[in-house]
């Protein structure tokens, strides 16, 4: 079962997120697990391997936005990362990005199943 | 704000959420429902649907810049620029710092950013944008009328639209109090003694507004208005003033008066209410048992028929839509009827609401002044009128016209009738002044004065409705006339009760006693004018003759006069 302590452990700022959702575990957690559902890294993944990087950037936004508000540090540090590049549309190894948000993702993944 | 706040603070706001992504807008969905009620949009067209429809009810929208189908610049552009829906502020939500400078330049009023601050943060942003947003057009008047506490009259309607616009399913009575005479209480007991009645009246009405999430306003010297939770019974609050009087005295009494027009869904005009509410409550000035007048539609249909007549008039002058009818007048002394004379009266065929009697106007005229206008026609109409049948038929036949107690008041009197002889060529014979007896009442020696005047100058004046108010045997006295004419209830009456018939005989004998002739008016019929003829009446005029004619029709009269 998900708790906020594990969440913690995974490494998310589970104050912040707590705060800011009015300190409502329940709340706060439902929103975890919805997120746990997104289909957002499959997109990124998907449009990177297509090269477009327009696509690509419009994910990489809407999965940093809602690991920010849920303060998923570990997911939300090199997606926020990727996403500045994307937005100047620099030539950098986004599959090591990739990678490195999916393997945070997997543990997250973990955490909620 | 104290105790009228309370409708402020109970009435639900919306908050209208636009955000396609669905966690987002969830989280955000839960701190704003802390305060607010919410609505969730996920996309722009999905927003502006609501908008369209709910657009009155919302007092902030959230908005997300990033959005598939519109997008927040695409329906910021459309909100601004519709009128309807411009007024809903905007906050936008943001982790750009470019998209800010833009937003600000489109209308936007605040930020918020990603991640989302605090929820405090949040909630406090979203409350100043509210409260900016439905003060913005109050703060420019002042709020408080000094005296009493209450709010001022500009600022009482702003609150009315906050309190229209948020609270749809609402029921509201609009009401006008007012103190009948309460120049008087200032002038008897003094100034402070006044004040103090108006910050009692004042301090009942603000607590009443509490109870009934109402607001209360001093909008002129002793009128309040009130707008709160519609009520049937108006007693309560009636008796609670009356109260709250009593404890400042037991012995000034104050007729204090409350207006009521409850607010229909149509009504828009804030003022239009009020002025309904007021009167109402004009309805009941110095009758000091009625405290309590609700407004009907019959009121508003008179008031506004009135209004229209005296709007119209003018036009009615100016497009001929007034006519002078002739109605004769017989000699009855002889062995067949002779005509001797004719009066005047006017009709006015209005374009809308057709033929309008004079009992409709005239009274309504002589309050404003108007009257003056109609008589001058009168004069004019009747003059040109003698002229002509003197030119065309050789016959002179003077024409009575009416002198309405307001003339008597005119200095140019004189001078204006004189000019309108001398313009046909007429002397004063030929024009008879009809005056009544409540002239008398108002100003005795001025009607003395001028009767004396126009009389040396051979006008015939005619006593007019004769026995109709409080006749006075002093005025028969006191002003010289020349003719007297029966009020038409006493010949309505004297083939049916006694006691007109005896009347009718006493004035014969008035008359007689002065030497001058009666006219009887309003006679209908074969017996009546029997009667009068044996009572000793010289001058008929009525039905069982003719009616009041146009002019075309009564130039047949005075054709048959001049061929006989």
């Amino acid at each position: 079962m998900l708790t906020v302590e594990a969440l913690k452990e995974f490494g998310a700022d589970t104050e912040t997120g707590l705060a800011r959702c009015l300190n409502k575990e329940e709340l706060y957690l439902k929103l975890v697990k919805k997120l746990a559902e997104s289909d957002d890294l499959t997109k990124l993944e998907g449009a990177i391997a297509e090269n477009n990087l327009e696509a690509a950037f419009n994910a990489a936004h809407t999965l940093k936005g809602v690991t920010a508000n849920l303060s998923l540090d570990p997911i939300l540090v090199p997606t926020s990362e990727m996403t500045e590049h994307l937005r100047r549309g620099d030539d950098v190894d986004y599959n090591s990005y990739l990678k490195e948000i999916r393997a945070q993702w997997e543990k997250f993944r973990a955490l909620v199943s | 704000m104290e105790a009228e706040k309370n409708i402020f603070e109970k009435v639900k706001r919306y908050v209208l959420i636009v955000e396609d992504e669905q966690i987002n807008r969830e989280l955000l969905g839960a701190i704003v429902s802390e305060r607010y009620e919410v609505l969730y949009a996920a996309d722009g067209e999905e927003a502006w649907n609501i908008i369209k429809e709910k657009g009155q009810i919302i007092s902030v929208m959230l908005l997300d810049l990033v959005m598939p189908k519109m997008d927040g610049f695409e329906l910021m552009k459309k909100v601004m620029e519709n009128e309807d829906t411009r007024h809903i502020p905007i906050i936008v939500l943001t982790s750009e710092k470019s998209a800010e400078v833009k937003s600000l330049n489109m209308g936007a009023s605040d930020f918020i950013t990603k991640p989302y601050d605090m929820p405090e943060v949040i909630l406090a942003r979203i409350n100043r944008i509210i409260e900016h947003s439905e003060n913005r057009s109050i703060i420019k008047s002042t709020e408080r009328d000094e005296l009493t506490g209450l709010f001022s009259r500009n600022f009482f309607y702003e609150y009315i639209l906050v309190i229209r616009r948020l609270n749809e399913d609402r029921e509201m009575d609009a009401i006008a109090i007012n103190i009948d005479h309460f120049h008087l209480i200032n002038e008897i007991y003094g100034r402070n003694y006044g004040d103090m009645v108006l910050k009692t009246i004042a301090k009942t009405l603000k607590s009443y507004a509490r109870e009934n999430d109402g607001i209360a306003a001093r909008v002129e010297a002793d009128t309040f208005y009130l707008y709160a939770k519609h009520r049937d019974d108006y007693g309560d609050l009636s008796s609670r003033i009356g109260e709250d009087m009593n404890e400042i005295s037991k012995t000034v009494h104050a007729h204090v008066r409350i207006g009521i027009y409850p607010e229909k869904k149509t009504d828009t005009d804030i003022e239009n209410m009020f002025d309904r509410a007021k009167l109402a409550c004009n309805t009941i000035r110095g009758k000091f048992r009625e405290s309590v007048a609700f407004y009907n539609d019959e009121l508003h249909e008179n008031v506004f028929f009135s209004e229209r007549l005296i709007h119209d008039m003018y036009e009615g002058i100016e497009k001929k839509q007034f006519k002078v009818y002739f109605q004769p007048k017989y000699d009855i002394q002889e062995n067949e009827p002779v005509l001797r004379s004719a009066e005047a009266l006017i009709r006015w065929q209005h374009p809308e609401f057709g033929m309008i009697s004079p009992g409709a106007f005239i009274s309504l005229f002589e309050e404003n002044g108007l009257i003056q206008k109609i008589d001058h026609f009168i004069w004019k109409e009747a003059a040109s009128n003698v002229r002509k049948w003197r030119d065309k038929y050789g016959v002179t036949l003077p024409v009575s016209v009416n002198v309405s107690r307001i003339d008597i008041y005119d200095p140019e009197i004189e001078s204006r009738i004189m000019n309108i002889l001398n313009e046909f060529d007429l002397k004063p014979a030929d024009l008879h002044l009809e005056i009544t007896e409540s002239a008398y009442a108002d100003n005795a020696e001025q009607l003395v004065e001028m009767v004396r005047n126009f009389r040396k100058k051979g006008f015939i004046i005619e006593m007019d409705d004769f026995g109709a108010g409080y006749s006075s045997l002093n005025m028969l006295s006191t002003v010289p006339i020349d003719v007297l004419k029966l009020d038409m209830k006493f010949v309505r009456n004297m083939n049916k009760d006694e006691k007109s018939m005896r009347m009718i005989e006493l004035i014969m004998d008035i008359a007689g006693f002065l030497s001058v002739p009666v006219v009887a008016e309003g006679v209908e019929n074969e017996e009546q004018y029997r009667l009068l003829k044996d009572a000793g009446c010289e001058l008929i005029q009525g039905y069982y003759f003719s009616k009041p004619v146009p002019p075309e029709e009564f130039e047949e009269f005075v054709k048959k006069l001049a061929d006989k």
